[in-house]
């Protein structure tokens, strides 16, 4: 392996010269700020979570040389193991031999019980602005002493890549303090920077992809409409189901609209209103439970309204040409590690309310929604994934209505998400399960309406059993999404793999660019790993 | 009111808070509950006793419908049980329950066990819930635990919260399950101590447990249960010192 990176025949700068087309593919040089802004503003919300999730804010001084010791080792193993000259050998010993006796002589000098530390946070910034250092004077590029052969390449790092890049951290380390500071004085510091997460693929997206004029018109003559009539009728009829005089005659109304909602996709119209209608016939059927109080009855009412607007919205970006999705199909310009980003963080969170909803439906009393929410998972689980990319990125378009067409990311993504909301359901479910029996008495004893215990005892606690699995899809998903190269999306791997090593002035180097590719996937799928684990510690998971 | 020697409270003209008439359940083929009649008073203690398996439990779990009745009619503080939803609700909400298990909610602290149910239930505002959670906590002898998570604490000091839980919601009738069953030998008298406390307040309460102690000490009327039947009622002095039923004396030789 060591043989294999030091090697003088591997051209690293391949991957290094095309970092933006790994990240970004094509994407317009003069646009550029545009992918710095979105960076700038995930560093500066990845600061301020640092900051008010901060699980120990001090380390001690031993647990400090201990790092460097281990640093240091490091270093020296990697110069006697790779195949280098007498001399590299001994300037590998030199680098690596300074931490190492500069970390043992620290432990030698602390005692055992040494309790003195310093900030965790110091020593980030540290880090940080050393490794800002090297990037401004060292001039980084390829330099190896292999047996026999002197062997450099040095190459600087573009101004315009280390400048913003520079500020960029700094901006982090920034927000990391402004969140420290803010962390005691804001006391719903944590729930605003959650929605901003949530709510970032979005924006960001909107920033990312060109904006071209916005289709107004369509807007207003079309969607608007639909919502309002939806929302307004919709409202109404949940408004007479949720009385109390509704009885059998509200079921029978919500049956024969659920049975219209399924016709309508045998008949040419709009999705949206396909959509909306099966919705709302979900909503009808579960209107008995919570038919009571008037203040029940207009909450359910502002759920239908909520959860509409939510995803009219959704559909009316994935549709219509010239919003964020706006590119006509085939012709998105963004890829690489971008994209791969952009179709994980939307898979997820649309998939996640997706799944818990078929979970719910597949353990609910009530046979229609279990029989329907069984049906879905097995069938979809029952796909290989490529036959659900193959699907909806070819064939979609071509069952689609006349005068309708979905963009190919975002058809994707629509894919993507059914095929993990069905995972997740199951992962969900099992949680679910784990809950003991005497939680839903207890909670029955207490009075509680079905959904008042399904969402402040048995959700919370089956979601808590759930982070291990739910977080391990979440790395499947990031990772699987490389699987989109069958349909010609240019992801990261297939950058890395199939376009840089096709280029005239890197032939051949695609194992360069898959072994910086694979890093990076490593590096996504550890932080969500370690993420996991902290809000596992977080939630007292096993302890409690 | 003295907590030494059980004090004969005229209770005939009290109001009926719970009546049983020929309840009948069935597990598949097995009958669980055979005809079961009775009656409790306002303000009465009613202790149940019994072997294992006899219909005990399910007999009080039928009172706040955590288990369906086939036959027969539960009438809870003049509602009839039936199957309609909000009836269910407004029953449970009048009637507590405290389970052998504890069933506290693991991923709430203490004071939110306590006053998730009336915020939400009985839609109180947030600090007189916490309000009347801290003075019941003081009631049952922990209020140092409010911020605590069920699992750091011991078996008893569970327990002791799901009273205050349950009391949290103003019942009017309280419904134990074997309430120390689950609890070291050292934890069962602080538990007993609440109830015997919530007893002297006037609560009208039905007990399904195996402290005899509790039941001569506290009890108004002692009901024994065999094989899904009321075998034989009557005051503790009746049951303990000269029971009727060959059953009883039986089950009596046992555990004496």
């Amino acid at each position: 392996m060591l043989g294999f990176i030091f090697s003088p025949d591997r051209r690293w700068e391949a991957p290094a010269t095309n970092l933006r087309l790994l990240m970004t593919k094509a994407y317009p040089t003069e646009q550029y700020a545009r992918i710095w802004f979105s960076l700038g503003t995930l560093l500066v919300l990845a600061g301020l979570s640092l900051a008010a999730w901060r699980a120990a804010p001090r380390t001690t001084y031993r647990k400090l040389a201990g790092k460097f010791t281990g640093y240091g080792a490091a270093v020296i193993v990697v110069g006697l193991l790779a195949p280098f000259s007498a001399g590299a050998t001994l300037a590998y010993l030199a680098v690596g031999a300074v931490p190492l006796v500069g970390g043992l002589m620290t432990l030698r000098l602390l005692d055992n019980h040494d309790e003195r530390d310093m900030s965790t946070l110091l020593v980030s910034v540290l880090v940080v602005a050393a490794g800002l250092v090297v990037l401004w004077t060292v001039p980084l590029g390829q330099h190896t002493f292999v047996k026999g052969t002197a062997y450099a390449r040095p190459g600087t790092v573009a101004l315009t890549t280390k400048l913003p890049l520079s500020v960029m951290l700094g901006v982090m380390v920034a927000a990391f303090y402004v969140g420290s500071f803010v962390r005691e004085r804001f006391k719903s510091l944590k729930a605003a920077l959650a929605l901003l997460w949530l709510l970032s693929p979005f924006i960001l997206t909107m920033i990312v992809l060109r904006d071209p004029a916005f289709d107004s018109a369509h807007l207003i003559s079309t969607d608007i409409p639909i919502g309002l009539a939806f929302g307004i009728g919709g409202g109404l009829l949940l408004w007479l189901l949720t009385s109390a005089k509704a009885g059998e005659a509200g079921r029978a109304v919500s049956v024969l609209l659920l049975v219209a909602a399924l016709a309508s996709f045998l008949t040419p119209m709009r999705m949206v209103v396909r959509i909306d209608a099966l919705m709302l016939a979900a909503l009808a059927l579960g209107a008995a439970t919570f038919a009571g109080s008037l203040e029940s009855r207009l909450r359910y009412i502002g759920g239908w309204i909520g959860v509409l607007a939510i995803v009219n919205w959704i559909i009316t970006a994935t549709n219509t040409p010239s919003t964020v999705f706006g590119m006509p199909t085939g012709t998105f310009f963004g890829g690489g590690l971008t994209l791969t980003l952009m179709l994980t963080s939307f898979t997820v969170i649309f998939a996640f309310p997706i799944g818990i909803l078929m979970a719910l439906a597949r353990t609910s009393k009530m046979p229609i929604f279990r029989v329907m929410s069984t049906a879905y998972i097995e069938a979809i689980r029952g796909i290989p994934l490529i036959t659900v990319f193959m699907f909806f990125a070819i064939m979609l378009p071509l069952l689609l209505p006349d005068g309708m067409s979905v963009a190919q990311v975002p058809s994707i993504v629509i894919g993507y998400t059914l095929f993990s909301a069905a995972y997740l359901a199951e992962n969900v479910r099992g949680g679910l399960q784990s809950v003991n029996r005497g939680q839903h008495e207890a909670a029955e004893a207490l009075g509680m309406s079905t959904a008042q215990k399904t969402l402040l005892i048995t959700l919370p606690q089956a979601l808590r059993v759930s982070i291990p699995p739910l977080v391990g899809q979440a790395i499947g998903t990031f990772k699987e999404s490389s699987l989109v190269l069958i349909v010609g999306l240019f992801d990261l791997l297939f950058i890395a793999r199939n376009v840089i090593p096709n280029t005239s002035d890197f032939l051949g180097t695609s194992r360069e660019n898959l072994l910086v590719a694979s890093v990076i996937y490593w590096i996504g799928s550890y932080s969500m790993s370690k993420a996991s684990q902290r809000v596992e510690r977080k939630v007292g998971l096993g302890e409690r | 009111m003295t907590d030494s020697s059980p004090e004969i409270r005229d209770l005939s003209h009290a109001k009926d808070m719970i009546v049983c008439d020929g309840v009948n359940k069935w597990y598949g083929d097995f009958q669980a509950l055979k005809d079961v009649t009775a009656t409790v008073k306002e303000r009465e203690v009613v202790v149940v006793l019994g072997p294992s398996g006899s219909g005990k439990s399910t007999w009080i779990r039928c009172i706040n419908r955590l288990e369906v009745h086939q036959k027969g009619v539960i009438i809870v503080d003049g509602v009839e049980l039936s199957s309609d939803v909000r009836n269910i609700e407004k029953i449970r909400s009048e009637v507590g329950m405290v389970f052998q298990q504890f069933n506290l909610f693991p991923h709430l602290t203490v004071m939110d066990n306590i006053t998730l149910a009336p915020k939400w239930v009985r839609k109180m505002p947030r600090v007189e819930a916490e309000d009347k959670a801290m003075a019941l906590l003081e009631r049952v002898g922990i209020p140092e635990q409010a911020d605590k998570f069920p699992g750091q604490m011991s078996g008893g000091q569970q327990q002791r919260v799901a009273i205050a839980r349950a009391l949290a919601m103003e019942p009017r009738i309280m419904l134990f399950d074997e309430p120390t069953s689950a609890l070291d030998p050292e934890m069962i008298k602080e538990v007993l101590d609440v109830m015997i406390g919530l007893a002297e307040s006037g609560m009208t309460m039905m007990v399904v447990t195996h402290e005899m102690g509790f039941a001569k000490e506290v009890a108004d009327r002692i009901i024994f249960m065999e094989d899904g039947e009321l075998v034989e009622v009557g005051t503790p002095e009746h049951f303990f010192t000269n029971p009727t039923e060959d059953r009883t004396k039986l089950f009596l030789s046992q555990i004496l």
